[in-house]
């Protein structure tokens, strides 16, 4: 096969901490983020997928229990080894699959409820659509034919859902950690067929099983209503990124 | 092309500035408390306005709620040449028909379809969109504190305001007030008059000196970029429509109190701006000294 992939895991931006952290009456607040991620995606072989991401937040939130948001943002994407040839008679002039900065949005909400003062516990679900394809062309020598093979990696959608162990430090610092599961989506498509080469032409189905990870992360609030958040993700490979946010 | 008209127009006008005017008029401005030197506005070619400082009344009395001074209530006279003034009438009530008969229905049916807060969030768009205009003013002002205010609160605007929709910067928190500058006033705090009083049409009341700002805006104003011609017509439309829904009844109070209301508006225009300018000047590194020295700075009549 000559691009062996039916599964792809891509995570998807920050969680943030269980608990909003807009004003306890109500109101907004907005972030600006950044998230790298990386992950493998398998079928005949291993493939790693890196993603990075920018974005901007919007989300409102009350009684310091629940939140919802939306965001904006793009992302690039590279999938290594994806052009790599499994047919001695086929070479190809590279071997990842490259695009850059396209846009998405995500849809989120979370829910929070109070233990005590210092321990909480919550839950939250988002999911991203990545409205553009990302695409990639390659050019492949077969016989000493040259051919140009564009991949297109279209309708990429995930979605996060997970609960989330919060601990309130002094400083009125947020620590917080949990589980998750995801499952993401895409259609690939090459728009050429080369004879002798063992791939499709027709739009393939990528995802991947449902799949556990955990993610760890802090909120730390800054001056002036800005809260720093920074968060790690590991479940087949690790993933990080930090967000800037301010309460109105 | 149409830069070149404008340009051409305002030289034209900035040549004439010095022409005398026609008619006299006169608003007194005492704010105690506000303003430490309340401005007398006449609108007179003859005099100078160097002669027209009015020697400070002397206030009798048991009301002990206000400091009087001397100074308190020293009055400071304005001139307003208006050698145009047939022209500006004209323009005057081609502006006010204007308003009354497209703009505003316009804008009170924008109003009745989109909520407040919305149109506050446009408004804050645009004026985040005029950041060049603000910042290159404070700039040449020589001040540097508001410059990196206003690059402050753009950055911040642009970044957790949701492009400017929002405007974080004015919380509480944060505390970064609007610049509201332009290039006129930059003119002013150089010292350079009012000149003589004009109306543009659609634009509005003005001066040659305050003229400076439509150039200015049209080239530091993102908008006037917008691609093909007809789209950015569109969206300066739009923005205008937006900023009238959110001011209706202030022009309609303003001439119901008047017995002439272009006259209202004039004195109106030149006082604000004098304000304006004289706010800036205090703000400058560099001309705040001098403001000290030269209270007429701004006074609206050039010399002959």
């Amino acid at each position: 096969m000559f691009f062996a992939f039916n599964t792809v895991a891509i995570a998807s931006g920050l969680f943030g901490s269980p608990q909003t952290v807009s004003r306890e009456s109500g109101g907004l607040n907005t972030s600006i983020g950044y998230f790298y991620s990386e992950d493998t995606f398998k079928n005949d072989t291993d493939h790693l997928i890196r993603q990075n991401q920018v974005y901007s937040q919007v989300a409102y939130g009350a009684q310091n229990m629940w939140e919802i948001y939306v965001r904006l943002g793009v992302a690039d994407l590279k999938i290594s080894d994806c052009f790599n040839s499994t047919n001695v008679l086929t070479t190809t002039n590279k071997l990842d699959f490259e695009e850059n900065w396209k846009f998405f949005g995500t849809l989120g909400a979370k829910g929070f409820y109070p233990i005590n003062k210092i321990f909480g516990i919550g839950a939250f679900i988002q999911g991203t659509y990545h409205f553009s394809n990302y695409t990639d062309s390659v050019v492949a020598i077969n016989g000493g034919n040259l051919y140009t093979v564009d991949l297109k990696i279209k309708n990429l959608w995930d979605v996060n859902a997970g609960m989330g162990f919060q601990l309130t430090a002094p400083l009125d610092i947020k620590l917080y950690a949990g589980p998750y599961v995801y499952y993401s989506e895409a259609k690939a498509s090459l728009d050429t067929y080369i004879t002798g080469l063992e791939y499709t032409e027709r739009n393939v189905s990528i995802r991947n099983k449902s799949i556990f990870g955990g993610f760890a992360g802090a909120d730390i609030p800054l001056l002036k209503g800005f809260h720093l958040n920074i968060e790690g993700k590991y479940a087949d490979r690790f993933s990080a990124g930090a967000a800037v946010s301010y309460t109105y | 092309m149409k830069s070149y008209l404008s340009l051409t127009v305002l030289f034209v006008f900035l040549a004439m500035g010095c022409a005398s005017g026609q008619r006299t008029s006169t608003a007194v401005v005492t704010q105690p408390g506000h303003d430490p030197n309340p401005v007398l506005l006449v609108a007179d070619s003859g005099q100078q306005a160097a002669d027209a400082q009015v020697k400070p009344k002397t206030q009798s009395g048991n009301d002990d709620n206000f400091n009087y001074d001397d100074d308190t209530f020293k009055e400071e006279r304005i001139e307003i040449a208006d050698p145009i003034e047939p022209f500006n009438r004209a323009m005057y009530h081609f502006n006010d028909k204007l308003y009354f008969w497209a703009l505003k229905p316009v804008a009170q049916g924008y109003k009745f379809v989109v909520p407040e807060p919305a149109r506050i969030s446009v408004k804050n768009f645009f004026f985040n969109l005029a950041f060049p205009v603000r910042f290159l003013s404070c700039m040449l002002q020589a001040d540097f504190n508001g410059a990196a205010t206003e690059f402050g609160r753009f950055g911040i605007n642009t970044i957790w305001g949701i492009g400017g929709l929002l405007d974080p910067s004015s919380n509480k928190e944060i505390d970064l007030q609007k610049q509201e500058t332009d290039l006129g006033q930059t003119l002013g705090v150089y010292g350079v008059g009012h000149g003589f009083y004009i109306v543009w049409p659609v634009l509005g009341p003005s001066s040659p000196r305050d003229s400076v700002d439509i150039a200015g805006d049209y080239f530091l104003y993102p908008v006037s970029y917008v691609y093909p011609w007809y789209a950015g017509i569109g969206v300066r439309s739009y923005e205008i429509i937006n900023g009238t829904s959110l001011r209706i009844g202030d022009y309609e109070s303003l001439q119901e109190a008047a017995i002439d209301p272009y006259v209202a508006v004039r004195d109106f225009y030149i006082q604000y701006r004098l304000k304006k300018v004289k706010a800036r000047k205090a703000r400058s590194l560099i001309f705040k000294v001098e403001d000290a020295s030269s209270p007429a700075a701004d006074k609206a009549l050039p010399n002959n």
